[in-house]
């Protein structure tokens, strides 16, 4: 039967986000959980990990919020494990912890360059890595990765970055092969321009506001509008897409396919 | 419920070859979500049996048996869908048909055709409903594509070729509407078990051919829907010149 809502939604499912205490990773976060997902919080950053969980509550969803070391794959094997036993087993995992740094390849230490590798290949690996034999034993699983438009087309900065978002996006084309098998979707967002603290932080608003004038629609996103790819990768709307990218990004990026 | 429910209420959506198929079930499925739907279809029986299945779910609908090869039927029905329902907000170019032929066979009517139907028809149902969604700022054009237009195929190299143009449509539109916010995407589906494909194939072929996709199975026109209906609704106000292929896993290729 065809039916307009009912395959959006997310009931009795379990999504982990990984960096979900703020930014893109609490808007996935909460529009799962507004579509009836138990969510897994996990961010290092403690306060905001717990706010999250407190909104998600409120929305009557189960919460379970970490705090594990995303480089370390024991702990990794530990917090699946950990999530098991307390919700169940995953069945969404949104590969979304990430950082920024906008450096020149002259500028990039090999400490910058190792933590850039560790937190979006290596933790997005391992991540995986622990929810993959679940999935495989109920032949059910959504991986989303979270790359970059930067991951598409490079930029004149931070090549660290670019080069991480894009071997995020080598893991997708790969994954989505060797756990089609396994009904595992694995697909990637390619986010444009969000506003989210981070920018902010490290940009400005005058350079935002600059930067947003080269977008062809004019602006940038608001972290919802990414969740909304990520949240329909991840629902039964998407069950016969793998191996994909969808990159909101107003039209800044028009590269591929 | 969630925020997706009745997300295009009060849209117009002009859905090209919705008599049957992928077409019928993108109208249906933006129906059910709110949507008034123009219909028009080579094959006038078809496409008035759509109507109904639109109105039965309480939507308005015009309805014309159109070839999209003829540029003055399309800007026609593209005119009397907006009088009829109001100004066009979402246009599906899904309009289009499979042929099997090795180059050698290709006849100039055949090559003709092909690309009159999929890519002439499509620039000039775009044409004509631009300049409504210019002046209000507000539109969503899909595309409709093939996973052939992204990876080629051994076969129906005119078909594989007109898909592709409308990928560099997509592209295109999407820069130089950008500015009145009209957003422009494209679907490019893998397998379907939809009325083409069923009539190409036979289903012992069809069996073998899902036994290449990596999910093992084609789709339903339904799985197509849903990706047009999301990129033709505001959850995507921020995605526009991007391709999303449903396709099983059988065609990973770019970005």
């Amino acid at each position: 039967m065809i039916s307009g809502h009912d395959k959006a939604r997310f009931d009795g499912k379990i999504a982990w986000i990984t960096g979900s205490g703020r930014g893109m990773g609490k808007a996935h976060a909460l529009l799962m959980a507004e579509r009836g997902a138990d969510i897994v919080v996990h961010d290092v950053l403690e306060v905001e990990a717990a706010e999250v969980a407190d909104e998600i509550r409120k929305l009557g969803r189960r919460v379970l919020v970490a705090h594990d070391n995303i480089v370390s794959p024991a702990a990794m094997k530990a917090l699946a494990a950990r999530i098991e036993r307390e919700l169940g087993p995953v069945d969404i995992l949104v590969n979304n912890a990430g950082i920024g740094d906008h450096k020149a390849i002259e500028e990039i230490t090999p400490e910058a360059y190792q933590r850039m590798f560790d937190v979006h290949v290596k933790g997005t690996f391992f991540c995986t890595q622990s929810v993959v034999p679940s999935m495989k034993q109920r032949s059910y699983g959504r991986i989303v990765n979270i790359s970059s438009i930067w991951g598409m087309t490079g930029t004149n900065t931070a090549s660290h970055y670019c080069a991480a978002k894009a071997a995020v996006l080598g893991l997708t084309k790969a994954w989505a092969k060797e756990l089609a098998p396994w009904k595992i979707m694995v697909n990637a967002v390619c986010p444009g321009g969000v506003i989210t603290e981070m920018p902010i932080k490290v940009q400005g608003w005058d350079k935002i506001r600059e930067k947003e004038k080269k977008v062809p629609i004019g602006r940038w996103a608001q972290p919802e509008e990414i969740s909304y790819s990520v949240a329909f990768l991840a629902s039964e709307e998407g069950a016969f897409i793998t191996g994909q990218a969808i990159s909101p990004n107003g039209g800044e990026t028009i590269v591929g396919f | 419920m969630t925020e997706t429910t009745m997300e295009l209420a009060g849209k117009v959506a002009l859905i090209t070859g919705a008599g049957d198929g992928m077409g019928r079930a993108h109208a249906l499925l933006m129906a059910e979500r709110g949507a008034d739907i123009a219909i028009v279809d080579l094959r006038g029986d078809f496409a008035e049996e759509t109507g109904r299945l639109v109105r039965e779910r309480g939507r308005g609908t015009y309805v014309a048996e159109i070839d999209m090869a003829e540029i003055a039927a399309v800007r026609r029905s593209a005119g009397e869908a907006a009088e009829a329902l109001g100004p066009i907000d979402i246009l599906v170019n899904n309009a289009g048909y499979g042929q099997r032929k090795l180059i050698e066979e290709i006849t100039e009517e055949d090559f003709d055709r092909m690309y009159d139907v999929h890519v002439r028809g499509s620039f000039f149902c775009a044409q004509a409903v631009i300049p409504a969604m210019k002046e209000r700022r507000y539109g969503k054009i899909i595309n409709i594509s093939s996973m052939w237009g992204m990876n080629g195929a051994p076969v129906a190299s005119h078909y594989c070729s007109a898909k592709t143009a409308l990928l560099g449509f997509t592209k295109a539109w999407a820069h130089e509407l950008a500015p009145w916010n009209i957003h422009v995407n494209a679907v490019a589906p893998g397998g379907v078990r939809s009325g083409g494909p069923l009539k190409l194939d036979d289903n012992d072929v069809l069996r073998a051919k899902e036994a290449k996709v990596p999910l093992k199975r084609y789709c339903q026109p339904i799985e197509i829907a849903y990706a047009v209906a999301f990129l033709a609704s505001p959850q995507a106000d921020f995605i526009t010149g991007q391709v999303l292929s449903p396709n099983g896993g059988e065609v990973i290729v770019g970005y």
